[in-house]
């Protein structure tokens, strides 16, 4: 187990659980000191874990050329099968492509940014270390390949954030965090049903098999036609569906995400848009769509109605939104509805934008609810309509606020804008006129962001000061702090820099999403009578 | 001399010979003294150590814990290197399954005794209470008093309990099952209301008494109905007659479902189980946690006794596969809804307990359908029996736990577990993990075990839709309804969720009515850190392994009898 994903994934879980464990056991003194120094012992683990991330990318997996984007191959890179349970044949086997990698390396990219931003959350000692867990959960979901480790993983993400949230969230944390994890274990445990069946049609594989069983878990050695039943195949997709899209979330189940956002701490929030969300899309693309592509092909069109809910309804519910936290909540439920239209073209360009979707909006995202944190900390409130002109008085605060925001509403030379295009092209390409819907919304999108801008960034009834909400009690508001702004900083440039150089990581989605598409979906589509 | 059992029949059973020469010690010791025997007419004293003022170190009151744990540590120790089978006359065979079983039993016993040692403490240096002291420390005096008492008694109770139910895994016969359980119970009714000065606990004693010697008549009247109809209560010529018999006959149907009552009474199947929760609320949580782990335990061996290996036809469905079905799914759903109301964490473990016997029954009853193969119904039995080993690491974990806090004089209600987590991070991060383990979490030992159970209901029953359905409908009518038994444990489990959570929730959240750090219990905290580490390590890796192996060769030699 000594390969770099290996490395990547338990080193956090390994040194967080330490931090977090070994001051209970020790004696006072050393307790103390252990608990003095893990905010930055975390902050370090992470930002190594990030360099080493980042190298990994750019080198051995992503092999980089700058001038001429010459990608490597993206078959999934196994390491040998380690056994963990043999009776039921559980191995660790991990890998990434190019569906994980961007994913893998946004995980990284967050964490310490996110850390960064809460430097001084109370009881560090718990909170950093708790983010650190939660790296290592969320690298595992990314890149295990074995159907019941993944199960661990995505449900072992929950806990770091229900202690977040729990602990160190807002007013009503004990409703949210009780919503968010009743929601998400439920419906995972419907998805853990779909797992089990598919589990039992496995063949006997010799090396993961399980001595008791003789099936295995091994994402590497299923394929689309163990179930033979029509039937069973589309209840399985139907089951891992409720599962994913409870996590990503889609309309009818995406009523836990506003108050888990509204009410998390800002890292909280940070982690669950930017990199929660996207399991679900990513588990949808690696489980449900590459095992059941028939299935998902038949059930187009309800790809296409949550899509559509999702985004108009996202949206629409915006518009009427006055907390800061809770609109960019509806917005995240209206960029996941794109990802779903993404996938539901089934054409290369709208799966690559599904997944540029995925990586921009795990970026964007975050530096919303980073700005909207620092607005709670330093103004004490998230009502939008509450105060005027905070360009005048944060003017670091306000610059991060419209970057986020253009970024959010798709406008052009931002990372946003590239997804959305790509989607709505191959929307377009798919379903012809249709595609009027999603870009008519989009409109939408704007207004809401531009309406809110003006509100709060500049419209001042008195050109020097502006209105301050009453929660400040007349303190001079002040501007962020330099470990927001540092966070924040880093955030935006990305997205300027994934705006105009997207093939950093498009090529790479774009290629394996061709592939993707001639591999697994292509005859599927002959059948149904779909023109590819 | 002719003794009853020879040297190698007796190399079996060692753990329950060490059991019953330890209930003939812990009688004894702490009763010899300088007594001495004047042959009557001489001066002569003869010296016979029985009775009299005892030596220093007999009068200590902590020397029945010690010989108890002595004895359950060496027990469970002989139990685990021991490896050769066999029978012992016409009615005990030892086999890996009821090795297995009698090690879970010993091993809920080991725990009892390390929580009693702080529960029901023995102080060594009380004096009897004097006229100056004041009311209050009179009555503590009198207490402790009683406490140094009653030891020996609590000890003998707990060993004769670890006999009955041991011996019971062995037996073969049915009458012999019949007496161990009886052993067993009528032991753990006493140990019920063993604190019978508090109102609740002699309640609960009696309450648990009545219901369960009224299951246990109809259990025996059934019994005596099944002697009738063959002659012999060998579970080997039952199951004889039985599979020669072509139809069920009314009157060993009738047998066996009198029976079901008495063990379903044992396991908690509802609506049997309506006495548990106040035996569980009223005992103290040492014998709390044995019920809810080790006398479940003892309840499925018979019930898989009964059900698997006698009644269970070789082709078809089983006659109570209906039966226990319905049973299963309402015992489940009934036990997670009283959980949700119930503030009291004993009750709410109770109710807790509940459902987890309904998600084993639903194993069973899915063996009961007889759609599965050999291997399927392997696994399903497999998964009940590790649930039941790992049920007695957490369960029997979090009933430590209560017990710490019992030490206070708390634990009757929800509040008394406020802010744990600021008054011990320690004991309140174990008892998180306990609750996400019975909840299902992975990679937690109980997730493996719920997740073995619903693996084995979907391997049995997913293949049994057709698979020529073209549309989710039609799979989801040509499927046998044993399908949405895995279904109703799902959603089960995330029912009970809310619970679990909540009992996290304001540990961590709730302001502590009382900030002191908790009592300094060394080993009772040292078993419930055990018991936390041994919930994640048995939930993946080697050590889950080897515990697998140790069902499934169980399980083997179960199936293979």
């Amino acid at each position: 187990m000594s390969d770099p994903l290996t490395i990547l994934t338990l080193t956090p879980i390994g040194v967080g659980l330490l931090l977090l464990i070994l001051p209970q056991l020790l004696p006072g003194n050393l307790a103390s000191s252990i608990r003095k120094f893990s905010r930055n012992v975390s902050f370090g683990v992470s930002m190594a874990l990030f360099a080493f991330a980042t190298y990994l990318s750019f080198t051995t997996f992503g092999g980089i050329d700058w001038l001429g984007i010459n990608m490597g191959e993206y078959e999934l890179m196994n390491n040998e099968p380690v056994t963990l349970i043999s009776s039921i044949g559980v191995s660790w086997i991990v890998g990434v492509d190019a569906l994980s990698l961007p994913m893998v390396w946004l995980t990284a990219l967050l964490i310490p940014l996110s850390m960064l931003v809460e430097w001084d959350a109370k009881e560090g000692h718990i909170f950093h270390p708790l983010i650190l867990v939660m790296e290592g959960a969320l690298l595992g979901v990314f890149v295990v390949l074995d159907l019941f480790v993944f199960y661990i993983f995505w449900e072992m993400t929950l806990i770091p954030m229900f202690f977040l949230i729990l602990v160190w969230g807002g007013e009503d944390r004990k409703y949210a965090s009780m919503k968010f994890f009743i929601y998400t274990f439920t419906a995972s445990v419907i998805m853990l049903v779909g797992i089990l069946i598919m589990y039992f049609h496995t063949g006997d594989v010799s090396g993961v098999s399980g001595t008791l069983t003789h099936h295995h878990f091994s994402l590497v050695e299923m394929n689309t036609e163990m179930i033979q039943s029509e039937g069973l195949r589309h209840l399985v997709w139907i089951l891992l569906l409720i599962g994913f899209a409870t996590k990503m979330p889609s309309v009818p189940v995406h009523t836990w995400l506003p108050d888990a956002h509204v009410q998390a701490p800002t890292a909280g929030s940070m982690l669950l848009a930017g990199v929660m969300l996207k399991m679900g899309a990513y588990g949808f693309l690696r489980v449900a769509v590459s095992l059941f592509p028939e299935s998902t092909v038949v059930f187009t069109p309800i790809l296409i109605f949550l899509g559509m809910a999702s985004l108009v309804y996202g949206a629409w519910v915006c518009m009427g939104q006055t907390n800061l936290k809770r609109m960019v909540a509806y917005s995240s439920v209206s960029h996941m509805g794109l990802i779903f239209l993404g996938i539901a073209t089934m054409q290369p360009l709208g799966i690559a934008g599904a997944l540029f979707m995925m990586f921009a909006h795990g970026i964007i995202s975050p530096l919303l609810f980073a700005v909207a944190g620092a607005f709670k900390h330093h103004y004490h409130t998230l009502e939008i309509g509450s105060m005027r002109g905070i360009a005048h008085h944060s003017p670091y605060l306000a610059a991060h606020m419209m970057l986020g925001w253009m970024g959010s509403l798709g406008l052009p030379l931002l990372a946003g804008f590239v997804a959305e295009v790509a989607i709505l092209i191959a929307f377009w390409m798919s379903f012809g006129w249709l595609v009027l819907l999603p870009a008519l919304t989009l409109i939408i999108t704007a207004v809401y962001y531009l309406t809110s801008m003006q509100k709060t960034i500049f419209e001042s009834n008195d050109r020097h000061h502006g209105i301050l909400p009453e929660s400040l009690h007349d303190e001079e508001p002040r501007d962020i702090t330099w470990n927001e702004n540092t966070s924040m900083f880093i955030l935006g440039i990305l997205t300027i820099v994934f705006g105009i150089l997207p093939f950093i990581f498009f090529d790479m989605m774009s290629d394996w999403s061709t592939e993707f598409v001639r591999e697994v979906l292509l005859n599927h589509l002959i059948e149904q009578g779909v023109k590819p | 001399m002719n003794l009853p059992i020879n040297s190698s029949e007796a190399e079996l059973i060692i753990p329950e010979l060490i059991m019953l020469f330890g209930l003939v010690a812990i009688i004894l010791i702490p009763n010899l003294g300088k007594a001495n025997f004047r042959i009557p007419l001489t001066r002569i004293h003869v010296p016979v150590f029985i009775g009299g003022s005892r030596f220093k170190s007999t009068n200590n009151p902590k020397l029945p814990n010690q010989i108890s744990l002595i004895i359950f540590i060496s027990a469970l120790f002989f139990g685990l290197i021991q490896n050769s089978y066999g029978a012992i006359g016409e009615t005990l065979e030892v086999t890996q399954f009821s090795r297995l079983f009698s090690l879970i039993f010993i091993a809920a016993l080991l725990l009892a005794t390390i929580a009693t040692t702080h529960r029901l403490p023995a102080r060594v240096n009380v004096k009897p209470p004097n006229d100056n002291d004041s009311e209050n420390i009179s009555i503590k005096k009198i207490d402790a008093l009683i406490d140094n008492r009653r030891q020996v008694d609590f000890h003998i109770i707990l060993i004769m309990v670890g006999l009955g139910m041991s011996l019971m895994s062995m037996a073969t016969h049915l009458f012999m099952l019949f007496v161990c359980i009886e052993l067993a119970s009528l032991s753990s009714y006493i140990l019920v209301a063993f604190h019978k000065e508090s109102k609740i606990g002699g309640e609960a004693g009696m309450k648990y008494f009545i219901v369960g010697s009224v299951a246990s008549a109809v259990g025996i009247y059934g019994m005596s109905l099944l002697y009738l109809w063959s002659g012999d209560l060998s579970l080997d010529a039952l199951a004889m007659k039985w599979s020669e018999s072509e139809s069920v006959d009314p009157l060993a149907g009738i047998a066996v479902g009198l029976m079901l009552v008495a063990f379903g009474f044992k396991v908690g199947a509802a609506p049997f189980h309506l006495a548990a929760p106040d035996a569980y609320s009223g005992a103290s949580s040492p014998v709390a946690g044995l019920l809810a782990t080790a006398s479940k335990a003892m309840g499925f061996v018979a019930l898989m006794r009964i059900l698997v290996s006698v009644t269970m036809p070789i082709e078809g469905e089983a006659f109570w596969y209906t039966a226990i079905a319905v049973i299963a799914v309402v015992t489940m759903t009934w036990g997670n809804l009283a959980a949700l109301t119930s503030s009291n964490p004993k009750r709410m473990l109770a109710y807790s307990s509940v459902s987890h016997a309904g998600y084993m029954l639903a194993g069973l009853a899915a063996i009961g359908s007889g759609l599965g193969s050999e291997e399927a119904i392997e696994l399903v039995l497999t998964a009940i029996v590790f649930h039941l080993a790992v049920l007695v690491i957490f369960k029997f974990g979090a009933f430590l736990v209560l017990s710490l806090l019992e030490t206070e004089g708390r634990s009757h209600r929800l509040e008394d577990l406020h802010g744990l987590a600021r008054r011990d991070p320690l004991v309140a991060g174990s008892m998180f993990l306990f609750m996400l383990s019975l909840a299902g979490v992975p990679p937690l030992s109980g997730f493996l075990s719920k997740f073995l159970m619903i693996n084995g209901i979907v391997n049995i029953s997913a293949g049994t839709g057709s698979s020529d359905a073209s549309s989710v409908i039609d799979w989801l009518t040509s499927v046998e309804p044993v399908f949405w038994l895995a279904f109703a444990i799902v959603i089960n489990s995330a029912l009970s969720m809310f619970y679990y959570l909540r009992i996290g929730l304001v540990m961590f959240f709730e302001e502590p009515e009382d900030s002191r750090t908790l009592k300094d219990a060394f080993s009772l905290r040292l078993a419930i850190v055990v018991c936390a580490i041994l919930t994640v390590i048995v939930g993946i890796g080697p050590l889950s392994d080897w515990l697998l192996e140790m069902v499934a060769e169980a399980i083997n030699s179960f199936v293979s009898n």
